[in-house]
């Protein structure tokens, strides 16, 4: 077994009575795909929220990486290496495919603002290198040819790539992925599929929440299952799908049974 | 109507290096002749065309490209953008008055004082967002107006008088009417904001910047300092604002705390979004016709500034986005391939 990317241990996180995520704990492999799924209101982008720093867990740890995320701040938690997506589409739609894609490469630059300004060869020099980059990481997800648009012009398919190349353009170690597939049509979604085994072959590691079942179960190693703010399962996707308690969650439960 | 910003880009975007440097040689040498330009029609009741030249129009200009940058790139609503003004200005007054210093030694610790000055305002207002800031913002604009109004040392509402002319340089006299050259020193300093803003929109400032104003919290998700580069917006901002007073002190000879009221601030606002926020070249085709309207129209009174407001609420409800409004078009992929 290999060791963990990520742990959450009992993290709680409670928005003054409401509990959203009630002490869940797992963790994600390194070089894993695991996906995280749950009927809607089950605490998915809880997790990513109090994962990137966006709330401050109420309890609990999360371990990113051997160091505790507890109390850093939002970039510096991107800068360790935790990027990810967003349910709803949040590009920068002024700016072009590519200058997305380098202003999340910027978190590792050496230079910044002055030695910008005065034209150091260090600046030009990482400017060079991360525009090859982001050249790059765009072709890697099949968008290359539209790097030179605006954002916000790019068909809805083309930006839901983007926000995933842009999150891989902050170098992370770990990739949150948040529903990349809502609204893609079947043909789409197994494209999709083969992009984010590709990411992983690459080297990253994967926390996919996603609606689609059939592409969870296809894609992922492992699969979490939340309800109600509680991990109900954590097992491979065959199991899960046999999970009594999962299908109840999603079925709910026959009422002869109870 | 047609799409200036969109021709002009073209233009730029199709020439060769050659090309673009007489093109910038060619803007500079036009616009460093204007003085010579005048005719008498653009006197204004109250001036002459070349001292209109320097005050409002090419202060203006220079003091709205320094607020374009807090703005316009980044998207942070300051209202109290005259307090850098001020700062510069009276750093000027007191120094030049006080100490043996010269406008020239000066500038760079005015510059200093307003940069300062942006940090102080900046790491406790920056935590804010939205409304809060321009609340804050517009009660920094009001307190040191204040405290220049109050202070003894700065000379309460009699202000500071017999502030010193810059020294000769070049062999260059800078006497108190003689325009031109305090026109070509502005000239000068403007250039040398758009070179600063031209730079750094191209490199990691600029795209920190843009993601900023476009969607703060994904801009701090993926990674993006948003805090460091606000502060930096705005001590950028006020370093201009703060070049702007050391000048328009030792132009003026006398300044008072009248001459940094609110109405300053919120001229240099309309000028950044009247002309098109966050495009340099709009902000400064705004400032120049909002510094030079109000004073031609003098002649109607009391209506001027009834017709003042009137001209802004029709070009804002033709041209929302300004009279040149910030990038909206994508570069040709062909072009790309072929450069």
């Amino acid at each position: 077994m290999s060791k963990s990317l990520i742990e959450l241990k009992n993290v709680t996180m409670k928005f003054g009575g409401v509990t959203a995520l009630s002490d869940v704990t797992f963790d994600v492999k390194e070089k894993e795909i695991l996906g995280l799924i749950g009927p809607n209101g089950a605490g998915k982008t809880t997790v990513f929220n109090v994962i990137t720093g966006v709330y401050q867990i109420t309890s609990g740890e999360i371990i990113f990486d051997g160091k505790s995320l507890a109390g850093v701040k939002r970039y510096k938690i991107t800068k360790r290496g935790v990027a990810r997506t967003f349910q709803n589409i949040r590009l920068w739609g002024d700016m072009t495919a590519l200058e997305n894609v380098m202003t999340a490469a910027d978190t590792h630059k050496k230079s910044g603002l002055v030695s910008g300004l005065f034209g150091f060869p260090i600046s030009r020099r990482e400017e060079k290198r991360d525009k090859a980059r982001a050249q790059e990481l765009l072709d890697f997800i099949g968008i290359g040819e539209y790097s030179d648009r605006l954002a916000k012009n790019l068909p809805y398919g083309v930006q839901r790539r983007l926000e995933i190349a842009r999150a891989m353009g902050a170098e992370p170690k770990l990739l949150l992925l948040d529903e990349p597939a809502a609204g893609f049509n079947p043909a789409e979604k197994v494209e999709l599929a083969a992009t984010i085994r590709k990411i992983r072959d690459a080297g990253y590691t994967v926390l996919l929440i996603e609606h689609d079942m059939s592409l969870v179960m296809k894609v992922s190693d492992r699969v979490v299952v939340l309800d109600f703010g509680q991990k109900i399962a954590d097992d491979s996707p065959r199991n899960v799908q046999d999970d009594k308690r999962v299908i109840e969650a999603y079925l709910g439960v026959p009422e002869d049974a109870s | 109507m047609i799409n200036l910003r969109d021709k002009g880009a073209e233009i730029w975007e199709n020439q060769g290096r050659v090309g673009r440097i007489v093109i910038a040689v060619c803007a500079i040498a036009i616009v460093a002749a204007l003085p010579f330009m005048g005719g008498t029609f653009l006197n204004t009741p109250v001036a002459d065309y070349e001292s209109v030249l320097v005050y409002p129009i090419a202060m203006f200009v220079l003091m709205a490209i320094g607020l374009n940058i807090v703005i316009g790139k980044s998207g942070l609503l300051d209202l109290g953008y005259v307090a850098f003004f001020a700062i510069g200005a009276y750093t000027m007054g007191l120094l030049g008055t006080k100490t043996g210093l010269n406008t020239w030694e000066i500038l760079p610790i005015g510059i200093a004082m307003a940069m300062f000055s942006g940090i102080i305002l900046g790491v406790p207002a920056l935590k804010l967002r939205g409304d809060y800031l321009a609340i804050i913002t517009l009660g920094f604009g009001e307190i040191v107006r204040i405290v220049a109004l109050n202070l003894g040392a700065l000379g309460r509402s009699e202000g500071i008088q017999g502030i010193p002319t810059p020294p000769g340089i070049f062999g260059i006299e800078y006497a108190f009417d003689s325009h031109r050259i305090y026109y070509w020193t502005l000239l000068i300093l403007i250039l040398l904001a758009i070179w600063m803003v031209r730079r750094l929109s191209a490199r990691r400032a600029g795209r920190a910047w843009e993601s900023i104003r476009q969607d703060e919290d994904a801009a701090e998700l993926l990674g993006v300092p948003t805090f460091k580069y606000k502060v930096w917006a705005f001590v950028l901002g006020a370093s201009v604002g703060g070049a702007a007073g050391v000048i328009y002190a030792s132009k003026t000879l006398f300044i008072a705390p009248d001459n940094f009221t609110l109405q300053i601030s919120i001229l240099i606002l309309a000028c950044v979004v009247f002309g098109g926020m966050g495009n340099i070249w709009g902000v400064i085709l705004g400032a120049v016709i909002l510094g030079y309207l109000p004073d031609r129209i003098r002649f109607l009174s009391e209506a001027r500034l009834l017709v003042f407001g009137l001209v802004l609420v029709i070009m804002m409800n033709l041209r929302p986005d300004g009279i040149l409004p910030r990038k909206k078009r994508e570069k040709a992929i062909v072009k790309k391939d072929a450069s």
